[in-house]
Parts: structure tokens; sequence; C-alpha cells
């Protein structure tokens, strides 16, 4: 009876890592097609950290080096990984459900026998290899205008490109549940931004989540924000010890769970509330 | 008057799909025009119950390929819906399949295919061929039945060099076709389609059709179609489903539909020496120079019409029709449309 | 000849963008969720801006030579700003967009009014423009908590530099969106131009030369944020407003040429 059933779950392992195959192929096929598109987008995300690290080397220069031990170079280190981190994090947006709904795309994905979740995991991660080789020449633009200090070791590396994996994991999970809320009502986007600021200023994209005064920074350490942001950055721009590697890892497992928990459970009622009242 | 085909499930076995006492009840907001209304509703809003479908009953015996017609509004594609399992039923039964569509287990949804003609499932970007391996990968289709049934859709339909180009720069029949192909690269048995040629050419639109008779005779696969096009239905079904105001009107032979509602038969008379008048004993529909005249006559009439055209005049042929298919569906929906349910 | 006609056509377009306001008004309060949310939402969005300013003066005491209330004036500018833009300018613009690429845009040229002024005014969303009103305010705090006295003059600069800005940004917005005309995806240049706007937080004299050439006259920031907040704090001369004005008439002279040009080019497509 048992082996039966492994059996049964071998085979449907198989057949999903087959789809995720066959779906990455296709983002990379396609968003390769749109690499012109894709790339003035890189472009214009780069103002966004830019002019965070202008504002806080101009910060680090007023007080002669450096912010709580921040120098200009370390900014331009964290700022630059920044860059990459933020691209890896990507994942279909929550304003994206609206129009899913509206045009009945999500009707034709429940006709499948794939949860839907699979197809967008499967699609933005083969899109992420297309980013990576984009991004790669502007990241040494930036190094090169930025001059960033770096002091990596192999570890920290290999960390490095695990924890990126683990933020788009969870991002992918909680903005997945957040644009869920969709099939209840469609006016939404005030809520995202509410979330949206909320992982602002608490994840580390705004600034090294060590510029926070303490009381916010004990609250970012209740929430999943900085694993999608400040952890792979400083995994690989500051200096975390072998201990808060693994710590951090381990707490993207968990956050990673604790998304995927949420996804299911809001689907469940949302799907009940979707064929309730159809489109 | 006896191909009154297959009214009701075949001859022994379980139903392809069975449907009792179907029913769907949306709440809709009411919401008035103006400023004023809006600022209004702004606090209270007032809601409406609104039967979308209202205790429909029908089967589909397994090979079967029935027309399901109906106004706008009246009721198909929310049935549709619920017969894919997109919607819940308010109450009532269905079975696909021997399952609930509701549930959406697997297996059922491997076993359906639902194909919208203004939705666009493949994707864009890339060959349809590329989008057919997704489907692979979606169905689990074992690699040599999937080549096996890609392979013959694709002789079938006539796509060969199509598949290969990005499906945005195919036209709209042309996709279409793709379309079709994809949703059936996993050999459903029940298809669920959803005005599967709307919005495509006169040429386009028998293609896909022949198709789909062809496909339906090799697989023994059950089809419930809707479709403006009375083309289709005459193409591909002996039985139609009409509903309106979410009810079932009619269901039953395409043949038996038009002596049912049509109450006038069109009688064509040919008059050698010409020119006489016949409004008289009908309403002229046409007269042609040659001396040809087409009356449109009460069906209990038609045979008297006929007696005395032959009597009074020198008659080289006269015939009696019924009336075309649309124009009957087209009447027994404009004695119903003033109900305008949603 | 003209001069007759001219009038009653011109009361007819505003009459037209008038109910175009009005239908704009009713279909933001279909949806009441929205009211709280938006509020909310701006409230947030300045709350935000105030603690990125609070993070970086808890550890600093002027930026480029400003102070933390002069920037206040500064963050106020960029707040009441991208009000205007997100409540006008970018639903304008975006429906102009959507429509050059739909095909749906020879609804509006049929119509008997100005093509631009048509496009450019069909779509209001009322509560985006709360953050004009809060970036008034922030301003108006800002002012009182300066340790100078404001002159009358100041505020009419201000003033008068901040209309200038606007119609500045305005004529950037569709100068992007006629860049639609051609290339049918421009929605990756807006996404260019949101990141830039950002940049408008902060005073351009902070960021390094290149920057800030590029944010004066490729992406006029400076003309919309920096000179007013410039303006009201006694750093502007006549001179500057001048230059201000003379620019904002450069660059609406420019759009409009180009618009007929693009209108050409897209009747010339369509046909």
């Amino acid at each position: 009876m048992t082996q039966v059933a492994r059996a049964g779950e071998r085979r449907r392992l198989t057949g999903l890592a087959g789809f995720y195959a066959v779906v990455m192929r296709t983002a990379v096929q396609t968003q390769f097609q749109y690499r012109t598109a894709n790339y003035l987008y890189m472009v214009g995300m780069i103002a966004e950290p830019v002019i965070y690290l202008v504002v806080w080397s101009a910060v680090a220069e007023a007080q002669g080096g450096s912010v709580e031990g921040i120098t200009a170079g370390e900014f331009a280190a964290y700022y630059i990984v920044w860059t990459l981190v933020r691209n890896m994090n990507i994942v279909f947006t929550p304003y994206g459900w609206e129009g899913r709904i509206r045009k009945g795309e999500l009707s034709g994905m429940l006709v499948r026998p794939v949860h839907p979740i699979h197809y967008d995991l499967a699609y933005f991660a083969g899109w992420k290899f297309v980013v990576i080789l984009l991004w790669v020449p502007i990241a040494a633009v930036l190094s090169l205008v930025f001059r960033p200090t770096f002091d990596v070791s192999a570890l920290e590396l290999l960390v490095f490109l695990v924890a990126i994996w683990g933020a788009y994991l969870i991002r992918s999970m909680l903005l997945w549940a957040l644009g869920m809320v969709t099939f209840w009502t469609t006016r939404v986007s005030a809520l995202y931004e509410l979330y949206f600021t909320a992982e602002l200023l608490l994840s580390g994209r705004l600034l090294p989540l060590a510029l926070l005064p303490g009381w916010a920074m004990t609250i970012a350490d209740w929430t999943p924000f900085q694993y999608t942001f400040g952890f792979p950055i400083e995994v690989l721009a500051g200096d975390l010890s072998t201990g808060e590697l693994w710590t951090g890892l381990g707490l993207q497992a968990v956050w990673t769970a604790i998304g995927a928990l949420l996804v299911a459970v809001v689907w469940r009622f949302g799907i009940r509330r979707y064929s309730a009242v159809g489109n | 008057m006896d191909d009154d085909g297959g009214n009701g499930p075949g001859s022994g076995g379980q139903p392809a799909i069975r449907v009792r006492e179907l029913r769907k009840t949306f709440r809709v907001a009411e919401r008035e025009a103006g400023l004023r209304a809006s600022v209004r509703s702004l606090i209270k809003r007032a809601h409406r119950d609104v039967d979308a479908v209202a205790g429909v009953s029908f089967d589909v015996a397994p090979g079967e390929v029935v027309g399901f017609l109906g106004a706008n509004g009246a009721g198909k594609t929310t049935t549709l819906k619920m017969l894919s399992g997109l919607l819940h039923p308010s109450s009532g039964e269905i079975a696909v399949l021997g399952h609930t569509p509701a549930r959406r287990e697997r297996e059922f949804l491997r076993r359906i295919t639902l194909v919208m003609g203004n939705r666009n499932q493949l994707q864009w970007d890339i060959p349809a061929l590329d989008s057919f391996e997704m489907n692979r990968a979606v169905y689990r289709i074992p690699e040599a039945e999937f080549r096996r049934n890609r392979d013959e859709l694709v002789e079938l339909l006539e796509i060969g060099d199509l598949v290969r180009k990005p499906v945005r720069n195919l036209s709209l029949g042309e996709r279409m076709k793709a379309e079709t192909a994809a949703a059936l690269l996993h050999r459903p048995q029940v298809l669920f389609l959803d005005e599967p040629t709307i919005g495509l050419d006169v040429t386009a639109q028998k293609r896909i059709r022949a198709f789909l008779a062809e496909y339906n005779r090799r697989t023994g696969a059950s089809i419930l179609l809707t479709s403006h096009y009375m083309a289709d239905v005459q193409a591909l079904c002996n039985r139609v489903v009409v509903i309106d105001a979410g009810q079932v009107l009619y269901d039953g032979g395409l043949r038996a539909l038009t002596t049912r509602f049509s109450a006038h038969q069109t009688i064509t008379v040919g008059l050698p020496e010409g020119g006489a008048d016949l409004s008289g004993y009908g309403e002229v529909l046409e007269s042609t120079p040659d001396g040809r005249t087409s009356l449109r006559v009460p069906k209990t009439q038609a045979g008297a019409v006929a007696a005395r055209l032959l009597a009074d005049h020198q008659v080289s042929d006269l015939t009696i029709e019924d009336p075309p298919i649309e124009d009957v569906i087209e009447q027994v929906f404009a004695d119903r449309s003033a109900v305008g349910a949603r | 000849m003209a001069a007759p006609s001219r009038a009653p056509r011109d009361a007819q377009a505003l009459r037209l963008v008038a109910t175009f306001l009005r239908m704009g008004v009713q279909t933001e309060l279909q949806y009441r969720a929205n009211v709280v949310f938006s509020v909310l939402q701006s409230v947030v969005a300045v709350a935000t801006s105030l603690a990125v300013l609070g993070l970086v003066f808890s550890h600093t005491d002027a930026l480029g030579g400003w102070s933390g209330e002069e920037l206040l004036v500064v963050m106020g500018v960029y707040v009441l700003m991208g009000g205007v833009i997100r409540s006008v300018i970018q639903p304008n613009m975006q429906q102009l967009m959507e429509d050059v690429q739909q095909g749906t845009l020879d609804f509006v040229l049929t119509k008997p009014a100005d093509g631009q002024l048509l496009v450019s005014a069909r779509r209001f969303e009322l509560w985006q423009a709360i953050d004009v009103v809060l970036g008034a305010v922030l301003v108006a705090v800002a002012v009182v908590r300066l340790d100078r006295p404001v002159s009358v003059i100041e505020v009419l600069g201000f003033l008068t530099a901040l209309v200038l800005g606007a119609v500045t940004i305005y004529s950037f917005w569709l100068l992007l969106t006629i860049g639609a005309f051609w290339i049918v995806r421009v929605d990756s240049l807006v996404e260019l131009f949101d990141g830039m706007y950002q940049a408008g937080r902060w005073p351009v004299s902070v960021y390094p030369g290149w920057l800030r050439i590029g944010f004066t006259f490729l992406v006029p920031l400076a003309f919309a944020i920096t000179v007013p907040a410039e303006a009201l704090t006694g750093r502007a001369s006549g001179w500057l407003l001048l230059g201000a004005a003379a620019f904002t008439v450069a660059l609406s002279v420019l759009t409009r040429v180009l618009w007929r040009v693009g209108l050409r080019h897209y009747s010339g497509a369509s046909a």
C-alpha cells in the first residue's frame, strides 16, 4: 500500500520536474526575444539603487568617510549586489491578478491539471537566467563608476548562490498570496502599496538594515522581508559570520514554508470564492 | 420526420455528461447612473439575485455532438463553466465522465478540454509547437502518444507549416487551428467548445468544423458546442439543446426544432406564363423575373394553398420547404427575448 | 476669420474636459474601498518619505548644503508634483499609449476638439490628487519650521516655478508617449521614468555632475521639483526662474510640433 503510494508520488514529481523544464525553456526563449525591452527595464531599475547610493555616499562623506562603520566603497558594494538581488526577486506581480481574472486567463489555467503557481514559479525562474546574463555588463559598468570594496570568501559565494533563489521563492509565495486578494475585491492597489512600503523600509531595499533605529530593526527581524533583500545582499557585500550565514539560510527555508502554507490556504478559499461568482 | 437524432443518452451505458436541475444564482450590485447615485452607492449598495441558470437538465451520450444554443446571456457560458469545473453550481447535479466537475480532480481535468474561441491559451511569443510541448508536460502525455496525437492533429488541421512560426505572427484563423490542436493533444473524451469559430472567415470555419466532425468520428469523444453560426450546428450536431433565460426551451433533433417552432413554410412556385400577382395566397417573399415566386404561408394551410395554386394556375414546378434553421432560431429567440434575463 | 469660430470651440473643448472630469470622479466613487485605501496609501507614502528623511538626518546634519527643513520643502514639492502626475498626467498618457497600440485613438481624433487637449484631459484619478494636498501641507510645515522668514516675492516665485514645473513634466510625459507612435512598446519607458522620478526626492545638487545634467535636461526633475524648492528657500535668482520659463516654453513648443508629426505618422500608418 505505502509502496504504491510512494511510486505514485515519485511519478508525480518527475512529471512536475518535466513541466518545470518545459516552462523554463519557454521563458528563456520568450524573454530572450524581448532582450531590448528587458534591458530598458533593467536600466530603468538602476536609478533606484543609484539614488540611495548617492545619498548615502554624500552622508558618509559629510560624516568623515563612513556611516555606522559603512564606507562609501561598502555602500557601493551593497547597492551593486542589490541590483542582482532585486532582479532575482522580481516575481509575478500582484497587480497582474486583476487582468488574469478579468481576461479569463485564470479559467484557462484552472481547466489544466497543474496548480497555476507551478507555472509562475517555473516561468520566472527561467526568466532569471536571461536576467543574470543581461545583468553582468550592468554590474561591470556600475563597478567602474562607483568603485565598490568586496571581500568575498568561497563559502559566502556559495551561500549567496543559494540565498538569491531563497529570496526568489519567498517573494514569489508572499506576492502570490497577496495577489489572490483580487478574488475578493478588485481595486487593491492601495493594499499592495502598503505592502511594498513596509517591504521597502524593512527589507534592506532602501538602506542597509544596520542603519535603521533599534526598534525598527527588531520589527524587521520578525518579518520575512529581509530574507528577500538584505540577507542575500549582505552575504556577499557585508561581513556575516559563518553562523549568521547558516541561520539566514535556515530562516529563508522557514519563510518559504510559511509562504507556501499561506498560498495553499488563500488559494483554497480564493478558488471557492472564484467558482462561486465567476468573473 | 423521425430523424430526431439521439434524444437522451445512447442505448445502454452511462451518459458522458449528466446534468440534473442545475442552477446558478449570482448576486449582482445594482447601480444607477449619475453622480448622485454613485455617491449614494458609497454608503449603501443594493443587491439583487439573478438566476443565470435556473434548473437545467440534460444528458449527452458518449460520442454525441450536441449544439448548445441560446441568445447572449441565456446562460450558455455559465453552464459550460459549471460543466468544466470553473463555477460551482448553486444547486443541482453534474456528472461529467462520472466526475463532479467542481472538485476539479486532476483525473477529470485530464479527460476534458475547454476551448473558448475568443481566448488565447497558446504562448504568444513562441511557435505553437513549443506550446504543444508545454501541454505535453501539463497533461503528462507519454512521449510516443504525444507524438502520434500531435502529428495526427497537425495533419488533420493542415497546420504543418504554421506550428513552427511564433503564434503572434499567425492570422486569427491559423491561430484558432493551432489553438484547437493544442486543446486536443491529450485526447480529451469530452470537449466543451464555446464559440470555437467566432471571428473566423468562412473557409477557416469550414476547416474547423470538418476537423471536429472527424475528431469525433475517430475518437468517439462527446462534444458540447455553443455557436452563433448555425452552419456550425447544422454541420456537427444532430441534437440541440436550446436554453433561454436559464431554462431548457427545447431538447431534441435539429429538424424537429424546425417543425416545432416554425409556424410557417415557404412555397416556391414556378409559373411559365409569369407575371401573376400571387399576394392573395400568402406573403410574397421574393419574385423573380423568370416567373418564380416564394410565398410564406402558415404551416397548417400549406397543403391547401398549394392545391389552390395548382388548381388556379398553370404551374411548372412547386416546392414546400421549411424555413432555414437560422430563421427558426432567430424566431425562437425573438419570441422570448423580451424576458431579457442575464 | 479664425478668431470668431475659435472661441466657441474652445469653450466646447473646456466643457468636454469638464465632462471627462465628472465622469472620472464618478468612476472613482464607485470603488468605496479605494477611498480609504487611497488616503491610506498617500499617508503611507508621505510617512515613508519622512522616514527616509529622518533616517538620513539621524546620521548627518546637512546634505549637499541643504538642511533638514529645507529638504522637507523639496520632499513636499516632490509629493505634490507626484500627485499631479498620478492623478492627471500618467492616467491620460497611459490611456493614450493603449489607444495608439489598439488603434482606438481614432475615436478621439474624430471628435471636434483639439486632439492634444482631449488626450490630456480624458482621465482624472480623484484620490491620487490627495497627494497634492499632502504635498502642500508638507511645504507649509517646512516653511514654518525654516529659521528665516519667507518673503511674498519668494512665494510668488515658488508658485510660478511650480506651474512651470508641472507644464514641463506634462510635456516630458507627452514626449515619451508620442514615442508610442513609432515604437509600439513604450511601457518600459514608463518604468524608466517612474524610476527616474524617485530621484526628485533629493535636490539635484546632491548628484554627481553627469547625473545632475541628466536630471536637469533629459528628465527635467530639476525644473519640476528642485527649482520651486529653491525659489522658496531663497536660493533662486530671477534669472533662474527666467531660464526655467524659457525651458518650459521651448519644451512645450517641441512637444506640440512632435505631437503633430506623430499624428500624421499615426494616421498614415493606420490608414
